[in-house]
């Protein structure tokens, strides 16, 4: 029978286009959405496919309640997916806060536009790269991805689920309009191929009053509702069994910490990075469209005889620390490339403090992605 | 004596020792009516998911019901509810909630929940004020009210909740005060049973807050307040709004049966598993 | 014969609630002397044989404080 689900072979595909079968193929159940550009064609395609499949696609009254409705569903049981573009993330961040107190796996896209404010919709811009890492007001660890290609847009989406799923915890795909409007082959593999992963839900019978169900840095079961748990899920401070505690201290410590260590423990599973700078004088950091850029300089300046590696972040989040950290220990000085007025750089900066000498290339212009002879040039300034 | 339990008991928490309302506080008037509908209806807790946003009246249902209970944030409760129900038609949503939860910061996802007809229980206990924030004017504060934050009275019109969301395409709209803890529980019992949208505002005494701000006086004067201005929606038509203007018209606005979201999408799931 | 039950560590005290009192047709209840344990001060019932069962104190009691025993069992509305 033929998998309703899985659009297995080789398609000429838009990027967002990508990115709504990479959220059917993993699973996904429930999307929510709000129309926005340049996130819309992801909302268009889930519309049709998740019917097709007897799922959903609620197209809600803002983006407040898309986030909402999304971790209600989840509660449910059900995989669910939230795309939008960086406005309506902002609306949303008091909500991701909420899912990530409340150990919720949401998958969230944003197709990053050129801001601040309204901005220009249609136009590219990294420009909302810490947006995920510190918009929701308090102190929390969050996992966000970077594709560069429409191929990664359908398997970052599809990684993005099993990390949500794994961690019980809301996981970003941080694109952008590039990414999103780009058409090039993408290959969508067997059904059997995909390797899904799927939370792990509370044993039925159990009560959760005598389980840990919150706060287990080991990510505890989920007790979904309707299943007769009777779970006491609240925003407030609580322990490990859903009670509230707004009195203690010692209790809200716990609660940072073990939800932060839940994802910092295992970011040896969680950090991907793409790493080409062995015996090299200086490396490029760059991740999403501008990747492709600096893959491309890297390319070109080797071809003139120069010493240039290259370092893509796939993982923004949690920080490649230890990655960077062995960059800066191999080259002498690192160039990071971003379609920003440098957001990403201050973390690259400091990690490689006192190691290698860190510089930040915007484009020309921004809201272009930089223009490769503009690189080639800088890497010949600094390896002068 | 002490091995006397309130029949209602078994429907909360046993880790709950007491609601933390003020005394006199309405709220747990609205709680007990409630649970007394669940429990004349023969349900079980189990038969729910219980939805609650910010607010003293939040606190209604989290941690008290021994039920699953998702304890959300300001003004959202009905967002998160419409994802659980439309992912469990088959259990019963219910949202409790306070006025400035769900019609200053989260009336527009009130608004369009009722357009939507989806199969809900959405009980507002309506204080007319920000209690759990120390007495701030709401969107249902009486207009010339004086609170915390218009000393000199408030300049604003006030909110009919009920008739907003009977406007916006409601199933089911009551109204009725803690004075009327009976009616309540009976039109709590049709609520849950409506295939649709279902609203009822209870308008709840806060002598804390709106009690000592506005002069409106102790839980007991506030009763008998409702007592006294309280007419019914039958009645209410035949006055003028002059004559209704300082009444609370109470009672069942709107009653009637249309097209439930959650069915529609099943219908349409099932004709596209026919196509297909 | 009617009985009243006062939930005494459940209630929040007739000093500032004191619904019970206000919905009782009958006068059944009167102050206690005696704090509970959170320092407020129940009701107590002080003539139980004029309560007529209607069920109000204990309808109304915003803290399920009172239990009215009924005589004779209502039937459940179903």
């Amino acid at each position: 029978m033929e998998n309703r689900r899985v659009r297995t072979g080789k398609h000429f595909m838009m990027g967002n286009v990508a990115c709504a079968e990479g959220a059917v193929a993993a699973g996904c159940e429930f999307a929510a959405g709000y129309p926005i550009t340049p996130a819309s064609e992801i909302g268009h395609t889930l519309a049709k496919r998740l019917l097709e499949v007897g799922g959903y696609f609620f197209q809600t009254e803002d983006e407040i309640s898309a986030i909402c409705a999304g971790i209600g569903a989840s509660w449910t049981g059900k995989k669910v997916f939230v795309p939008t573009s960086g406005p309506g993330i902002s609306l949303m961040l008091e909500n991701i806060g909420f899912a990530v107190g409340i150990e919720t796996p949401v998958v969230l896209v944003n197709i990053q536009r050129g801001g601040p404010t309204t901005g220009a919709p249609s136009m590219g811009l990294q420009g909302d790269m810490v947006q995920p890492r510190r918009g929701s007001h308090g102190d929390y660890e969050i996992i966000a991805l970077c594709p560069s290609s429409p191929q990664e847009m359908f398997d970052h989406t599809v990684r993005a689920f099993n990390l949500a799923e794994r961690y019980r915890a809301p996981v970003f795909v941080m694109a952008d309009a590039f990414i999103g409007h780009m058409r090039e082959e993408v290959t969508i593999p067997e059904p059997d191929e995909l390797d899904l992963t799927y939370r792990r839900i509370l044993e039925k019978g159990t009560d959760p009053s005598t389980v840990k169900v919150f706060l287990d840095e080991e990510v505890a079961p989920m007790p979904i509702f309707g299943m007769g748990f009777k779970t006491h899920v609240t925003s407030s401070c609580h322990d490990e069994y859903g009670n509230r505690n707004l009195i203690d201290p010692t209790a809200l410590d716990n609660f940072i910490q073990r939800l932060r260590n839940k994802i910092l423990k295992h970011r040896d599973e969680i950090v991907q990075v793409e790493c080409d700078y062995d015996n090299c004088e200086l490396a490029l950091v760059a991740y999403g469209a501008v990747a492709r850029c600096a893959k491309e300089a890297v390319r070109v300046a080797r071809s003139k005889g120069l010493n240039v590696g290259y370092f893509r972040v796939i993982t923004a989040w949690p920080f490649p620390d230890r990655e960077v950290q062995d960059l800066s220990h191999k080259v002498k000085k690192i160039l990071v490339l971003e379609n920003n007025s440098g957001q990403y750089y201050p973390y690259v900066k400091a990690e490689a403090a006192g190691r290698a000498e860190v510089e930040f290339l915007p484009p020309q212009i921004l809201g272009q992605v930089h223009g490769l002879d503009y690189v080639v040039q800088k890497i010949e300034e600094m390896l002068r | 004596m002490s091995s006397v339990e309130h029949p209602l008991r078994k429907y909360l928490r046993p880790s709950v020792e007491a609601t933390t309302f003020c005394p006199g506080c309405g709220d747990g008037t609205v709680l007990t009516s409630i649970l007394q509908a669940i429990d004349e209806l023969g349900m079980t807790m189990d038969d729910f998911v219980f939805v609650s946003g910010i607010g003293c009246a939040a606190w209604i249902i989290s941690p008290n019901f021994n039920a699953d209970v998702l304890h959300t944030t300001h003004g959202r409760p009905i967002a998160f509810a419409t994802g659980i129900k439309l992912n469990l038609p088959e259990k019963k949503v219910m949202v409790v909630s306070g006025d400035g939860d769900l019609t200053a910061i989260g009336g527009n996802h009130l608004i369009h929940a009722a357009r939507r007809n989806i199969e809900m229980v959405v009980i507002c206990a309506n204080n007319g004020i920000y209690g759990m924030t120390g007495g701030q004017v709401a969107p249902t504060t009486p207009r010339e009210a004086r609170t915390i934050t218009t000393p000199y009275g408030s300049l604003e019109n006030t909110f009919d909740i009920s008739r907003m969301v009977q406007a916006s395409g409601a199933s089911f709209v009551a109204r009725w005060t803690t004075y009327q803890p009976r009616q309540l529980t009976k039109s709590i019992k049709k609520a849950i049973q409506k295939k649709g949208f279902a609203f009822i505002e209870v308008i709840s005494q806060c002598p804390v807050q709106f009690g000592a701000k506005t002069g409106a006086g102790s839980a007991v004067e506030m009763l008998e307040m409702y007592r006294k201005s309280s007419i019914s929606v039958k009645k209410a038509v035949e006055m003028s709004p002059q004559e209704i203007e300082d009444k609370i018209v109470t009672g069942e606005f709107i009653d009637t049966a249309k097209p439930e979201l959650c069915e529609e999408i099943a219908r349409l799931k099932e004709r596209i598993r026919g196509e297909g | 014969m009617p009985k009243v039950y006062i939930l005494r560590e459940a209630c929040k005290g007739v000093v500032d609630c004191d619904i019970c009192r206000f919905v009782c047709p009958k006068d059944v209840l009167g102050k206690s002397d005696m704090l509970n344990r959170k320092g407020y001060f129940p009701p107590e019932v002080v003539d139980e044989d004029a309560c007529t069962q209607c069920g109000n104190c204990m309808v109304y009691c915003p803290d399920m404080a009172i239990v009215v025993e009924m005589r004779k069992a209502k039937k459940a509305a179903r």
